[in-house]
């Protein structure tokens, strides 16, 4: 047997070998058993409530006859129209408020500490039942709403919830009313976040105000703003709370969002594919959504 | 550490495994006799102890266990879509909808049935045994899947004190169709004209929510000449002057009464307890709905309501058509299934088989107040049916079983079920309500949309 010969039979052992101490690790004997013990459970869980739901999901909107029928159903069309409106009005003002407030609430003083828990309850609250509440008010015969209208100014008002843009334009208000104290809350964390000599090298420097918050606050918190947009939007998408108890996708089925019309394909259409298919649809925003979140999340510069 | 190896580990496992089964024999031996019944949750608590005694009793006479999941309406309808969807099914469900039975049959998901409904045969109605059939697709044949267990028509609930208000007579109340709608009209005027700002005159579901507006648009259909929409062999006839004729009236009459302000503005958007509420808010005089849920919803806590304020149609049944002839009522019969993978399906016949006995099926309906009518007419002879004090069950349930009923179209097809799921029906109706639509138009539009889906479904 010649030299390379002898390498030749020994490779595959060497190979081997090479993996075990991959997967090893240093581990040696019982000890390698134990992790192995204590990993199962968390692989379990993970194939189980993440991997599973995942390809079943993708499994039951898979055929393309789903989205054929899907696109042909007016109300689809007029759900993505509502969605596209939901996610660009509901988001941008609901974020671009937080971040105003969130400059408010950065003011020194006790009376702004009450403030603040005053203005955070819409947030604490159920929703659901804050939901039903705000349809309620918003009835047209009997609501809270109109009847203030007439007791005060004797104003019959609108039937807020039988038009399709001012019951959608409703669901939008309700989700901002909702969600802005959230998100205020974790901008203002991120203004406090800023260290206070940046802040007052700025001052010394005359960038006070609004010149202060253009070159100074606003580029710190630039990244934090655009992670949190994202994670509202991606959040949004999936909504189904608001619409649903705020105006029920009416009238006609002319406030369904995707997230609503799948329920309703699913359960009320008794058609569960259909229903996933709905949702599904929204992949092609959600996932580039996901890439450039994960993507600003590892970003390595300085930023809040 | 070191003592462990994963020899020793598999021994353990092994060991534990063994250990279980012989510690908790009755596991496997509750299997054997124990069945899962999934049912909706009643408008009222009486329902729902009506059922739990149903149950008690067959467990008691029979050793078997039942457990018994009792799921508010909406939810429990997604439960049911949910289990056939994943094969994680329960022994027994009620159909929640009623089309559930069609639709699932035509996928072959249901155990046949025929065996339990054959002890009752003779009992049953003639509406109930055809609506416990359906298509099956794989099987390209008809067949019985579901066991009849309650029934339910759609009357017409009227506030007899607003009728009184408005200087007007319960007797005075017309006895053909639109005469007897648009007397409701003239209430309305009145109370008006007394200075009632917030009261309307017909509670219209003219929304695209939930089975209400399909259960309203039907009777219409049928009272204009529009039965034969869908005929016994599953046939689709929109071809026929009649039936276009019929569908145009019952929209312009529906989205009509709404544009001209006869309905509640709010009825566009309502789901299928808002009707409910709206009456009993006396938000308007007359309601049509399903079921007597409106009356028995109040009689513990308003029995004055009950026994003097509200009437059920106010005539005895559903007014005439125009011409004068009876106008059949839609009966929607709620059975009892058996999902195809269900583990028990013997204790789940042989509940089925107890149910459905006519001394269990009565005391069942009637501890819930009779907000459903029995399956059987030979029931409605009861004392409880027939009680001269009560101002709403004896016409209830001469209507339901014994005057001229039908069965839901979506019986022979199960096209008809979609076209009440996607309220086809409901955007006609709005269409001209709200959009100021011609009525032919938004039924041509609606024809359209009946003929799409009933392309998806072909019967052998």
């Amino acid at each position: 047997m010649d030299t390379a010969s002898v390498v030749a039979v020994g490779r595959p052992a060497i190979r081997r070998r090479a993996l075990a101490r991959y997967l090893h690790g240093n581990l040696k004997g019982g000890e390698y058993t134990w992790a192995v013990a204590f990993l199962v459970p968390y692989v379990a869980v993970f194939l189980t409530f993440v991997v599973y739901p995942i390809v079943y999901g993708v499994w039951m909107g898979s055929e393309a006859s789903l989205y054929r029928e899907l696109f042909a159903d007016p109300i689809y069309q007029s759900s993505v129209v509502n969605t596209v409106l939901y996610l660009a009005l509901g988001v941008n003002v609901k974020m671009f408020l937080a971040l105003l407030l969130s400059g408010f609430f950065m003011r020194r003083g006790r009376w702004m500490k009450v403030l603040l828990l005053i203005f955070i309850l819409p947030w604490a609250v159920p929703q659901i039942s804050t939901f039903i509440s705000i349809h309620w008010m918003l009835n047209g015969e009997w609501g809270f709403l109109n009847n203030v209208l007439y007791k005060l100014f004797h104003i019959e008002g609108p039937h807020w919830l039988n038009d399709r843009w001012s019951a959608l334009g409703s669901v939008i208000v309700s989700h901002i009313w909702k969600w802005t104290p959230f998100w205020t809350l974790i901008l203002l964390a991120g203004r406090m976040a800023i260290p206070l000599e940046i802040s007052d090298t700025a001052k010394v420097d005359g960038a006070t105000g609004v010149r202060g918050f253009v070159h100074i606050t606003f580029p710190l918190l630039a990244n934090l703003y655009l992670i949190c947009t994202l994670l509202s939007t991606i959040f949004l998408l999936g909504d189904f709370n608001t619409v649903y108890f705020v105006s029920g996708g009416g009238p006609a089925n002319s406030t369904h969002v995707l997230g609503t019309l799948g329920i309703r394909n699913a359960f009320d259409m008794a058609q569960p594919r259909l229903g996933v298919a709905a949702v599904m649809s929204a992949l092609p925003l959600v996932i580039p959504l996901v890439i450039v979140l994960m993507r600003k999340l590892r970003t390595a510069e300085v930023q809040l | 550490m070191a003592h462990l190896t994963r020899r020793s580990m598999l021994r353990g496992s092994l060991a534990l495994a063994a250990a279980k089964t012989v510690a908790f024999p009755h596991v496997a031996k509750a299997a054997a006799t124990t069945a899962s019944v999934w049912f909706p949750q009643g408008f009222v608590q009486d329902e729902d102890i009506a059922l739990r005694k149903a149950v008690a009793d067959y467990e008691k006479q029979s050793g078997n266990k039942i457990e018994l999941s009792i799921t508010p309406f909406a939810p429990e309808r997604q439960k049911i879509v949910a289990a056939l969807t994943s094969g994680v099914v329960p022994d027994v469900m009620a159909s929640n909808p009623t089309e559930i039975l069609q639709i699932y049959a035509w996928q072959d998901r249901w155990v046949e049935v025929a065996d339990v409904v054959e002890t009752q045969r003779a009992q049953l109605s003639e509406t109930a045994l055809v609506s416990a059939e359906a298509y099956n697709n794989v099987t390209k044949k008809r067949a019985t899947y579901g066991v009849p267990i309650r029934a339910s028509i759609v009357p017409c609930h009227i506030w007899k004190s607003l009728v009184e208000k408005a200087g007007m007579k319960i007797e005075d109340i017309p006895k053909t169709w639109d005469a007897y709608f648009d007397f409701f009209k003239k209430v309305q005027d009145n109370l008006r004209k007394q200075g009632e700002r917030k009261v309307y005159g017909l509670g219209f579901q003219v929304t695209a929510n939930g089975v209400d507006p399909y259960q309203l648009f039907m009777p219409f259909l049928v009272a204009y000449g529009g039965k034969d929409i869908v005929t016994k062999d599953g046939k689709l006839h929109l071809d026929d002057p009649k039936v276009k004729q019929a569908a145009i009236k019952a929209v312009a009459y529906l989205g009509g009464a709404y544009r001209d302000g006869y309905v509640p503005p709010s009825a566009i958007n309502w789901n299928d307890a808002d009707d409910n509420n709206a009456f009993h808010a006396k938000l308007m005089v007359m309601d049509v709905d399903g079921t007597l849920s409106t009356e028995v919803a109040i009689k513990e806590k308003h029995p004055e309501w009950y026994f003097n304020e509200i009437v059920t149609h106010g005539i005895p049944g559903y007014p005439n058509d125009n011409a004068g002839k009876p106008v059949p009522a839609f009966v929607y019969i709620t059975t009892g299934l058996i999902p195809k993978g269900a583990k028990n399906v013997t204790v789940g016949k042989e509940f089925l088989k107890y149910f459905i006995q006519p001394k269990v099926l009565g005391e069942f309906i009637e501890l819930g107040l009779g907000r459903w009518l029995p399956v059987m007419p030979a029931l409605a002879k009861s004392p409880f049916w027939q009680n001269p004090k009560d101002p709403h069950l004896k016409g209830y349930a001469t209507q339901g079983l014994v005057g001229p009923t039908l069965p839901d179209h979506y019986v022979y097809n199960l096209a008809m079920a979609e076209v009440r799921n996607q309220h086809v029906w409901s955007t006609a109706m709005i269409d001209v309500a709200k959009d100021g639509a011609k009525p032919d138009a938004a039924v041509d539009k609606a024809f359209k949309r009946i003929e799409e889906i009933f392309a998806k479904y072909k019967m052998a």
